[in-house]
């Protein structure tokens, strides 16, 4: 395992080494080290199954080196990295590549500067750093335990499924620049994600935990939550196309804003006028109870990180304030590029997150780390259901693809799981689960909210790069169709 | 009882220093080992309160050595650099000359030669190596005060630099297949958005939307461990098996005209040898004449459903675990010129090109949307439209299927994603002409 002095001492000396090169202005030097590990479980009671099927992990380390050349008149730009070597060899190979790929970008300002001081320290956990290859295994057997357990406690034991996985992350990276950048981190997340099933009731249920360190996760929770709420779910029944208020849980307001909104309230989409927000700075988008806005200083959050992948501190961007939009998220050549005498960004999102970690291969995009939703005046979660009286409680929505482009809006998904029907502001029946179709515009969402709920948490999404944290959010006049008739 | 284990880790400069990868090697086997033994007594000691669990049992394959040489007439490896930089700025340069309402051009592209070795206990030992070069455009339009107007697109092919100077499925270089894009988004902008219809309507489709049709619909609720349920956290289950008891092997899914099947051997971002088990790569016939015949799999999900193995496992990178993917996953050719197709409808519409797909948890209904859509009135293209495309449950589109292309494509699809941590898959997918009936989906105006 690479230290954080290893990598400290690395771009430290990188930089001398690249300042005594001939034609170089600047330069930056990244170079980190990632641990990748996943436990994945299947257990199907009807057929011959692993339960935990595979613990495995994947590697991810390097130098990632950016550098500013002066050719003639010109100021030319190279990014080049080489993976698991972190020793001078490994920056002259990088140096090498970045001379040879150099190229003149017009939209090119300059390389990050110095930032104030980063407001999060120490907050990973050494335990997870150290974890045995056993206790990665008996996290994923307490997991499946979790559900198991809670399945049989209801006496259900066949034609179950229990899939998902618990995953382990750790990350170590450190960044010098010419431009007086020194920095490092070190970040620890834990997850379990655990969906199960009741298949021939054609019900699912999810649940997930959280933690920045081992003591606080706890992989079982997560499985006896997805049984429970399998089980609560048995005798769901469909419902007729149309136009329907709803409250979208937590998960799906997570995969709403992990997939539509979000990616539209980044820089990257404003410099490819590709979001509905585009020229819309000041402007109301949506209702005035939502405010929404991206915080990488959250102790014990997963989404959390002391500095970004250019050095810069994190910190908190407000996106959007009671309704209003006023800001979007930005790494340091974007806001660059975009700012001008009116408007200027905080580029505290510049992270080079890829095959899940702090990726030398790639030069920074722009990342959400924790995207926090809050409400004007926020509600107990029962309320939300009397605020929409007759409707749809969402619990689990899947494969949200904004349709026709990030731009015009659109967008669509189905209701898999953890679903009911609502009448009276209370829930009367479940769903029936991969019966229904969401097809919707995401600013019409936005500004149909009637209510946010005050209780939040920590919620991901499949391939998800952020953490939000969520509240219950009650919608009116959402489009929903009933499909998949061939299915009894 | 035994069990996996794994560990991967990228080898990085193993080329220009050997010994790394000896010491890469020997400590990843004996992480790997001792995540097997912790797992193998875990899955004992839970056994008596989960019965199915089971040892792992892999079906029976020859252990093949060969060695697999790429495929190219322009070595991607005498490609410098500064060639690719100076294509792609050219290139996105003349995109954005061709109007002002272009607010956006993207362009990249890359060849390369992957290499990778496998061995095992068995005997095997199998040296593949295979060229990749793919060009990718974006190009963003958008008339003052209107939304704009969205393309990506890619080309590419299991070969060299070639293959970016006309040699791949659309027989166009790169420069002029992003120009064609470019006009063709441009022209977009200035059309009217499809209206939503709420009941079925006659649909022709074309070979590029079919490739993520039989993706979404056929391929991947035809990979045996989603049928397993391995996937049903992630990517869905398949509506295509329920049960050993209860399930549409041998049954009718489709109408008589369809026929698809994925098949490695041939040329396509599908193709491969030995899939990452070692296993020959060979063609799995997924629907003949509409009636579901098999599934792709790998060696321990094939001893599970007690099919022969069939060599559709890969992974993204080595160091990843193999899951099972398609190949090149098509529907068959037909016999019906396209123009034919397009005669007989009296009103229907024309769905060209692919963009993006929405498609329900166990793949029985899908939302997919195309690049352009035509009005067809008497046989004949009338009006254009934009931000259009069809839904419908699987199997009603299946069986409504009544006229198949004599034409077939296979183009590149890139970004397959699949699996966790999730791998980014390239696969082939295409196939002819077909007609059948959906609903047609349009822009809502918020």
């Amino acid at each position: 395992m690479i230290t954080i002095e290893d990598l400290r001492n690395c771009v430290r000396n990188g930089i001398d080494f690249v300042k005594k090169q001939k034609d170089v202005v600047d330069a930056e030097i990244f170079a980190s080290w990632n641990e990748h590990i996943t436990v994945r479980l299947n257990y199907t009671s009807d057929i011959p199954c692993n339960g935990v099927h595979e613990p495995k992990s994947t590697q991810l380390g390097g130098i990632g080196l950016l550098v500013v050349f002066k050719t003639g008149k010109e100021i030319r730009v190279g990014f080049g990295s080489t993976s698991n070597n972190i020793t001078t060899k490994g920056v002259v190979e990088a140096f090498n590549k970045a001379r040879k790929n150099k190229i003149y970008d017009p939209d090119f300002r300059s390389l990050p500067v110095p930032l104030g001081k980063p407001a999060l320290e120490n907050y990973h956990d050494p335990a997870v750093m150290e974890i045995s290859d056993e206790a990665i295994v008996d996290l994923g057997w307490r997991g499946l335990k979790g559900a198991l357990t809670a399945y049989n406690q209801k006496q259900f034991n066949k034609s179950i499924i229990i899939g998902g996985d618990i995953t382990i992350m750790k990350e170590r990276m450190a960044v010098a620049s010419t431009k007086g950048i020194d920095g490092f981190d070190e970040s620890t997340i834990l997850t379990a994600n655990i969906t199960s099933m009741i298949e021939k009731e054609n019900v699912k249920g999810t649940g997930w935990n959280t933690s920045t360190h081992l003591s606080c996760f706890n992989p079982e929770d997560a499985g006896r939550e997805s049984a429970e709420s399998a089980i609560r779910t048995i005798g769901g029944e469909r419902i007729s196309s149309g136009i329907y208020n709803v409250v979208f849980g937590r998960q799906p307001v997570t995969d709403l804003f992990t997939n539509i909104v979000t990616p539209a309230l980044s820089l990257s989409s404003i410099n490819a006028s590709d979001t509905p927000f585009l020229g819309k700075l000041g402007q109301k988008i949506a209702s005035e109870l939502l405010t929404v806005y991206d915080d990488g200083t959250i102790r014990g959050s997963i989404g959390s990180k002391k500095i970004s992948c250019e050095g810069i501190p994190t910190g908190r961007t407000d996106l959007i304030h009671n309704g209003s939009l006023v800001g979007f998220l930005a790494n340091n050549y974007l806001s660059k590029k975009l700012e001008n005498k009116f408007v200027s960004f905080i580029p505290r999102n510049g992270f080079r997150f890829e095959k899940g970690g702090r990726s030398h291969e790639i030069l920074p995009k722009v990342c959400p780390t924790n995207i926090v939703i809050e409400g004007k005046e926020e509600v107990p979660s029962q309320s939300l259901l009397s605020a929409i009286q007759d409707g749809i409680y969402i619990g689990r929505i899947w494969y949200t693809y904004p349709i026709n482009g990030l731009a015009a809006g659109d967008f669509t998904s189905t209701i898999v799981a953890d679903s009911y029907l609502v009448k009276g502001g209370k829930i009367i029946k479940p769903l029936k689960p991969n019966t229904v179709r969401i097809n919707n515009n995401i600013m019409d969402i936005l500004n149909n909210v009637i209510a946010v709920s005050s209780d939040k948490k920590q919620t991901i999404v499949w391939g998800g790069e952020e953490t939000v944290l969520a509240p219950e959010i009650a919608v009116q006049n959402v489009t929903l169709d009933n499909i998949s008739g061939f299915i009894a | 009882m035994s069990a996996w284990g794994f560990y991967g880790q990228p080898i990085g400069e193993a080329e220009s220093n050997p010994k790394s990868f000896n010491k890469i090697l020997t400590f990843g086997i004996d992480r790997a080992y001792a995540r097997a033994i912790a797992n193998a007594n875990k899955k004992a000691e839970f056994k008596p309160f989960a019965p199915s669990l089971t040892g792992v049992n892999l079906a029976r394959i020859d252990a093949c050595r060969d060695t697999i040489n790429p495929i190219f007439d322009e070595d991607p490896r005498n490609v410098p650099i500064k060639d690719i930089l100076n294509l792609c700025t050219k290139i996105s340069g003349e995109m954005c000359r061709v109007c002002s309402d272009v607010q956006y051009a993207y362009v990249d592209s890359q060849t390369g030669i992957s290499r990778e070795l496998f061995c095992s206990t068995e005997g095997a030992c199998i040296d593949q190596s295979y060229a990749l070069t793919q060009g990718m455009v974006g190009v963003v339009a958008q008339k003052t005060g209107g939304i704009p107007e969205v393309c990506y697109d890619y080309l590419g092919d299991l070969r060299g630099w070639e293959v970016i100077k006309g040699k791949n499925v659309y027989k166009q270089s790169l420069a002029d297949y992003a120009l064609l894009r470019t006009h063709e988004t441009l022209e977009l902008t200035e059309v009217d958005f499809l209206p939503t219809i709420d009941d079925p309507v006659v649909v022709v489709t074309n070979p590029h939307f079919n490739a993520l049709l039989v993706h979404e619909i056929v391929g991947h609720p035809t990979e045996a461990d989603r049928v397993l349920k391995l996937e049903t956290a992630y990517a869905g289950r398949s509506w295509l098996f329920r049960d050993y008891h209860d399930n549409e092997l041998g049954k009718q899914i489709a109408s008589p005209l369809v026929t698809a099947y994925s098949d490695p051997s041939v040329n396509g971002y599908g193709h491969y040898k030995y899939d990452a088990e070692g296993t020959p790569a060979k063609r799995v016939n997924l629907i003949e004449n509409g009636v579901l015949k098999e599934f792709m799999n790998g060696r321990e999900y094939a001893a599970i459903l007690n099919h022969p193995p069939n060599g559709s496992m890969r992974a993204t990178e080595s160091n990843y675990v193999p899951l099972v993917r398609m190949t090149n996953t098509v529907f068959a050719k037909g016999n019906k010129p396209p123009a034919e197709i397009i005669a007989e409808v009296k009103e229907g519409y024309f769905i060209v090109n692919h963009r993006t797909p929405s498609i329900s948890e166990s793949r029985e209904n899908f939302r997919i949307s195309a690049q352009k859509v035509y009005k067809i009135e008497n046989g004949k293209l009338t009006k254009l439209y934009r931000q259009g495309g069809i839904t419908a449950d699987s199997k009603d589109f299946l069986m409504n299927i009544d006229a198949v292309g004599n034409d077939f494509e296979v183009f590149p699809i890139p970004n397959c994603g699949k699996g966790q941590p999730m791998q980014i898959m390239r696969v082939g997918n295409g196939g002819p002409t077909l007609r059948s009936k959906a609903r047609l989906t349009g822009h809502k105006e918020s």
